[in-house]
């Protein structure tokens, strides 16, 4: 964040952000579930620019054994940001400080959300790869890869969605673009449990006042309930012809 | 350790009756001690002790190319080692996550307050002071993120910039020779809380690190903003629980300040 | 009730009930995988096959022990086979058609009254498929095999053992029930597929 930079456009004009959108207003988000053939569940997400694969593999024995643990599934998540998926520079492959540090909150996140208990001696084995960067890619891809989990038929006591709040121009705003997120002066991911409403992953930066945090986490509660929606309508559209066919045998 | 999970077993009922096995209140913190300027060669140093944790930070001042889309400021690092000195799961090698994560933590709190007027570390055109802050984990006996938030702070507060020196158009810094403290503006210290059995512990031990499910960081700042956050673990907090621990953290920042 | 799809989180009961895909929270229950639901019934539409004492699946033997073999079931937990159960003598890599006996509280499953499986073929589907290739009463299957005369084994891990002389014909049959499982009248089309000897006019 650079707020003070000489370089900072005008973010809020008119009550509308430079995208167009109210302070409130997502941008425009698609996931598709499926995507892959391989993995036991997959998604892809298009949020913004933003371009990101998930990939689920397990659960599935745990190797080197002696980390099995006989009461749980482990949960492994990786993230990373491909070499060519932003604007600017040529990034480096394989994991940074920065995408360790997200892998980590990101497995956390799962921790919670898959009812591990139900395999135990196993991993589920959960893989985010940016392949195009537009701001807030972590949120993009722990919500992708709720999907993903879903679509693997692991079970999780809620479909996960995140989204990222900031202050731009003096503005809490729901859902950073990059310039956003560049030039704004806070920025939050935020993770939700839409069916609770409770907080499953919070990483804030920047100089709010208490009143303004509390509000970043409500106006993240509110848009998640936007993103599941998506969520839904991705895993309705892939299930929908198996759903017909379990349909004749329950009847 | 399948004492570790006995122990964790026996937290978590007292915990259950209200009570820590200290006797500590839930929001209260173990007595905290700073030691300042602990070295001479580097610019800053601190070694912050929470109960038996400790934590040492140390700040190097050094002449840097500034970042290409940020040629007008001094740079800023943060970085953790979790020496194996500390405690048996720290192992020599690649970084552990949890060293990376406490490390991008401190960094985030500090950059966000802008503590450090980096526009003011300029030495000349593509030349700029950068601060390398490291935190050295000595003793780990529970919530090191504070503990270390604290260190470092202080050591920013106490170091001391090295004279710049021009030879033509070489500059160099003479680390002798130190003039004056950074330019800072506001402080920052954090609050950090973790669950355990539902209930919400401030400044956990080890033992009480072990049994607990998650935990919430949040940095404040000496004029009451927040300027920085973190939850890890799995746990999840509810918005009722979010709200008072921000207060609760502007609460306590005062006694922490005083320490600085 | 009308059919529904249910995903993870959604409320399927307002009372603590134990079912399968499902999880009880706050004395209500949730659906935990992708399901269908009707009335208060719910089937998980995916998911790795779990065993379940009393289901027939189609392993293969993965390791020779001393005290008997290991036997992989197309799921995340291993079959243990006790070498007191096997008559003919089994080697790594044998297929066999085996007998879920008991399974542990960590999913270990102890197997029973193996049968190896020769000269045959194998073929994977989707365990969620199984039951619309078995049929109503093993209507389906026991078509396919009198019309191709093949001996078809079908396990619960949706792996299926396929021993005659016409296999292609009921491989055929089996991907053609996978790929049109949802439409109606099934049943007949696989009949005149089969009795058309593979054409499906």
């Amino acid at each position: 964040m650079s707020s003070n930079s000489p370089d900072k456009p005008q973010l809020i004009k008119n009550g509308k952000r430079l995208s167009g959108r109210s302070f409130t207003d997502l941008r425009p988000l698609k996931i598709t579930a499926g995507v892959l053939k391989q993995a036991d569940g997959s998604a892809m997400i298009e949020w913004g620019k933003n371009r990101i694969i998930a990939a689920v593999y397990g659960p599935h024995e745990v190797f080197p054994k002696f980390l099995t643990n006989n009461k749980k599934a482990l949960v492994s998540a990786r993230y990373v940001m491909a070499p060519f998926s932003s604007l600017e520079d040529h990034g480096r492959s394989g994991p940074n400080r920065r995408s360790i540090e997200i892998s980590k909150v990101a497995k956390h996140v799962f921790e919670n959300a898959i009812l591990t208990s139900r395999f135990p001696k196993t991993i589920i084995d959960i893989h985010m790869d940016v392949v195009q960067s537009d701001g807030g890619t972590r949120i993009a891809a722990i919500t992708a890869a709720s999907v993903a989990l879903a679509d693997a038929g692991i079970p999780m006591k809620d479909l996960v969605a995140g989204v990222a709040v900031g202050k731009v121009d003096g503005e809490l705003v729901v859902d950073l673009d990059k310039t956003e997120d560049n030039y704004g002066e806070s920025d939050a991911a935020v993770v939700i449990s839409p069916r609770t409403g409770d907080i499953l992953l919070f990483q804030m930066e920047g100089l709010l006042t208490p009143e303004e945090v509390k509000r970043t986490v409500r106006l993240a509660k509110d848009a998640a309930v936007q993103v599941r929606e998506v969520q839904v309508a991705a895993l309705k559209k892939r299930y929908e012809q198996v759903a017909s066919e379990l349909g004749e045998q329950i009847a | 350790m399948i004492s570790d999970q006995i122990k964790a077993q026996f937290i978590k009922d007292l915990i259950k009756d209200n009570k820590r096995a200290d006797g500590r209140d839930f929001m209260a913190y173990r007595p905290i001690e700073i030691e300042k300027n602990v070295f001479e060669n580097c610019e800053g140093s601190a070694i912050c002790k929470i109960g038996d944790t400790k934590v040492l930070a140390g700040v190097k001042i050094d002449l840097a190319t500034p970042f290409p889309d940020r040629p007008n400021e001094g740079m800023l690092s943060v970085g953790c080692e979790f020496s194996p000195i500390a405690h048996p799961s720290f192992q020599a090698g690649p970084p552990d996550e949890r060293s990376i994560e406490l490390a991008r933590v401190v960094d985030r709190g500090i950059r966000a307050a802008n503590t450090i007027d980096l526009t003011k570390l300029v030495v000349a055109p593509g030349k700029v002071m950068g601060v390398f802050i490291d935190l050295y984990i000595l003793d780990y006996n529970g919530n090191l993120t504070d503990a270390a938030a604290m260190a470092a702070m202080s050591a920013v507060k106490n170091a001391i910039v090295p004279k710049v020196e021009q030879d033509g158009e070489v500059y160099k810094l003479n680390h002798e020779e130190r003039k004056h403290h950074l330019p800072l503006g506001e402080s920052v210290v954090t609050c950090t809380f973790e669950k355990v059995n539902g209930s919400i512990l401030l400044d956990a031990n080890i033992d009480e690190e072990n049994a607990s499910s998650g935990r919430l960081t949040f940095g404040t700042t000496t004029t009451g903003k927040i300027c920085s956050a973190q939850k890890s673990g799995l746990a999840s907090f509810t918005l009722e629980q979010f709200d008072s621990l921000i207060d609760m953290s502007l609460e306590q920042r005062h006694a922490l300040m005083k320490l600085l | 009730m009308e059919k529904k799809l249910i995903l993870p989180g959604d409320e399927v009961a307002d009372t603590p009930k134990r079912m399968d895909g499902c999880f009880i929270d706050g004395g209500k229950t949730y659906a935990a995988v992708v399901s269908m639901g009707q009335d208060e019934k719910v089937v998980p539409l995916k998911g790795k096959y779990l065993p379940i004492a009393g289901d027939y699946v189609v392993g293969v033997v993965s390791e020779e022990r001393f005290s008997g073999f290991n036997v992989e079931i197309n799921s995340p937990y291993e079959g243990q086979l006790s070498a007191r159960d096997v008559r003919d003598p089994l080697r790594v890599d044998d297929v066999v058609f085996v007998k879920i006996a008991f399974v542990d509280e960590v999913n270990g499953a102890t197997l029973a009254d193996p049968r190896r499986l020769t000269g045959g073929e194998m073929l994977e589907i989707e365990p969620t498929k199984v039951p619309r290739v078995i049929g109503r009463n093993m209507s389906m299957v026991t078509m396919i095999r009198d019309h191709s005369a093949t001996d078809i084994f079908v396990g619960k891990n949706g792996r299926i053992y396929l021993k005659g002389n016409n296999t292609s014909l009921a491989v055929e049959a089996i991907l053609k029930i996978c790929r049109e499982s949802h439409t109606s009248g099934l049943t007949d089309r696989i009949k005149q597929f089969l009795e058309n000897g593979g054409n499906s006019q």
